[in-house]
């Protein structure tokens, strides 16, 4: 059982470096429309990277799998998104379409935790021998899934402790799922690339459903195009080197 | 089997998808006027499936090299860029009703030429490392030839042009589509340790094209929803036919 505790805090490590993510935010105080639409374009960015991500480990397990799951994860968000509309829920001080936009997006960033708390988990069951590594590794990729967070909340008016919550609590599937995947190898594994698919489709829905619309509508097309390719080129390599 | 094969593989490949465009002028034909909404889609559909096949060469060239894929990436992209801002093509307004502007002419045509060259590098790119996967992207580009001339047509219509002199300029503007293909894939396994920087380099200006030019015209077309919808299913899509036949690894 000391190696269940193990990764139970190895998960819970991670979780907490998503918090950093929050940080840069400290120095962003203004929100004028174009900074809101660079942020959505660096958010944008950051889950497409975070989407190639899980599809390439998901294929790794199968392919069609894999794109089955991403799916479901498409239909999931079309779905929450019809149950979601009209209704009036608000976010702190926000309420209407910026509130709803906000709740999918963490939902969606949350749910994909559950998807990766399951790979870390048969990661290290998978006989692994560096955990620290791969704990590590995890931890540093949080942390850019942090800053979409924080880059979607911030500019509307969360304080920088308010994203750093919600980035940490968006994490916390990770060692609440890794520690039973690790137990369960087995069982685990043949589900990995659906889980992998589902979190992939569902954020790459949310990138051209909410994220980039905002972006184009504030910023050129050059700027948007920028910026996403650069994060998204960033977070390939950061997933790749780290 | 002769050597030749594949080369006029490439040249066939490349040629369907110029000679898609001349489908764009058809619907015009008469002087008929005929409903657009099928533009966005096209683009929509099209941006999806180049995002596909920009993963696809992108994990093909990771699996490689990782730096020298980045690095083209990164050169695929300022050269994109590069070409967009010095044919002035970036700052074009896209918005269907805004085309009436004085220099809209031939910049959108200049546009479409200049785009059509960049994919006709990625269709050579892609059928050299594998010949399927060049076969979606020149699929994903018929589509998206097919809407793009249906929106040209539409404006050089407004303009006097006759449906068959749109679609004659139409598929001009394609013309180096199959020819670069061609040379790169003549080019790419010469270049043998630049195989991962020109797969980067493809990727990322497929990207970067539907990023700045395929993607943001479909919003103005579509609503979100349907944009969303039809970018993920096009980019699933791809993925999904190169596992069922692709050659090997992911």
């Amino acid at each position: 059982m000391t190696a269940a505790l193990l990764v139970l805090l190895a998960g819970l490590l991670t979780a907490l470096a998503t918090g950093l993510g929050a940080v840069p935010f400290a120095w962003i105080r203004e929100t004028s429309p174009r900074i809101l639409a660079l942020t959505n374009a660096i958010a944008a960015g950051l889950m497409l990277g975070a989407s190639f991500g899980l599809i390439a480990e998901g294929a790794r397990y199968g392919t069609a799998q894999t794109i089955l799951g991403g799916g479901v994860g498409v239909a999931f968000i079309v779905l929450g998104e019809r149950a979601l509309a009209g209704r009036e829920i608000p976010f702190g001080e926000l309420r209407g379409a910026g509130a709803r936009k906000i709740l999918l997006i963490l939902a969606v960033m949350t749910l994909h935790s559950f998807a990766e708390g399951v790979a870390v988990g048969v990661a290290f069951g998978g006989g692994e021998k560096l955990a620290t590594l791969i704990t590590l590794a995890i931890a540093v990729h949080n942390v850019p899934e942090g800053l979409a967070i924080s880059a979607v909340l911030r500019p509307r008016g969360s304080s920088v402790l308010a994203c750093a919550g919600w980035s940490v609590f968006s994490s916390l599937p990770q060692p609440l799922m890794a520690v039973p995947a690790f137990l369960f190898v087995e069982s685990f594994r043949p589900v990995l690339p659906y889980g992998l698919g589902f979190a992939a489709g569902a954020m790459v829905f949310m990138v051209f459903l909410e994220l980039l619309p905002d972006a184009y509508e504030n910023a050129s097309r050059t700027t948007v195009g920028v910026w996403v390719s650069v994060t998204l080129a960033a977070m390939i390599l950061f997933q790749r080197f780290l | 089997m002769t050597s030749t094969q594949p080369v006029l593989l490439v040249l066939l490949f490349g040629s369907v998808a110029a000679a898609a465009t001349a489908l764009g002028a058809l619907p015009f034909a008469g002087g008929r006027r005929p409903n657009l909404t099928g533009i966005g889609a096209a683009y929509a559909l099209a941006g999806g499936a180049m995002l596909g096949v920009g993963y696809l060469l992108m994990t093909h060239g990771l699996v490689r090299a990782t730096l020298s894929v980045m690095l083209g990436a990164g050169a695929g992209v300022v050269y994109t860029r590069w070409i967009q801002h010095y044919a002035g093509v970036d700052t074009l307004d896209m918005r269907p009703g805004r085309e009436d502007g004085a220099d809209f002419g031939y910049k959108i045509i200049l546009q479409n030429t200049l785009h059509s060259a960049a994919e006709g590098v990625a269709i050579g790119v892609a059928m050299a490392y594998e010949l399927a996967l060049g076969g979606y992207l020149a699929l994903a580009l018929a589509v998206h030839n097919v809407g793009e001339a249906m929106a040209l047509t539409d404006v050089l219509r407004r303009r006097g042009m006759t449906a068959g002199e749109s679609a004659g300029l139409a598929v001009v503007t394609k013309v180096a589509q199959p020819l670069l293909a061609i040379v790169a894939f003549a080019l790419a396994p010469a270049l043998g340790g630049l195989a991962p920087a020109l797969l980067g380099f493809a990727a990322a200006a497929l990207v970067f094209l539907a990023l700045t030019e395929l993607v943001p015209a479909s919003y103005q077309r579509l609503d979100a929803r349907r944009v969303a919808l039809l970018v993920s299913t096009a980019a699933g899509a791809v993925v999904f036919l190169h596992s069922l036949v692709g050659e090997g690894e992911a």
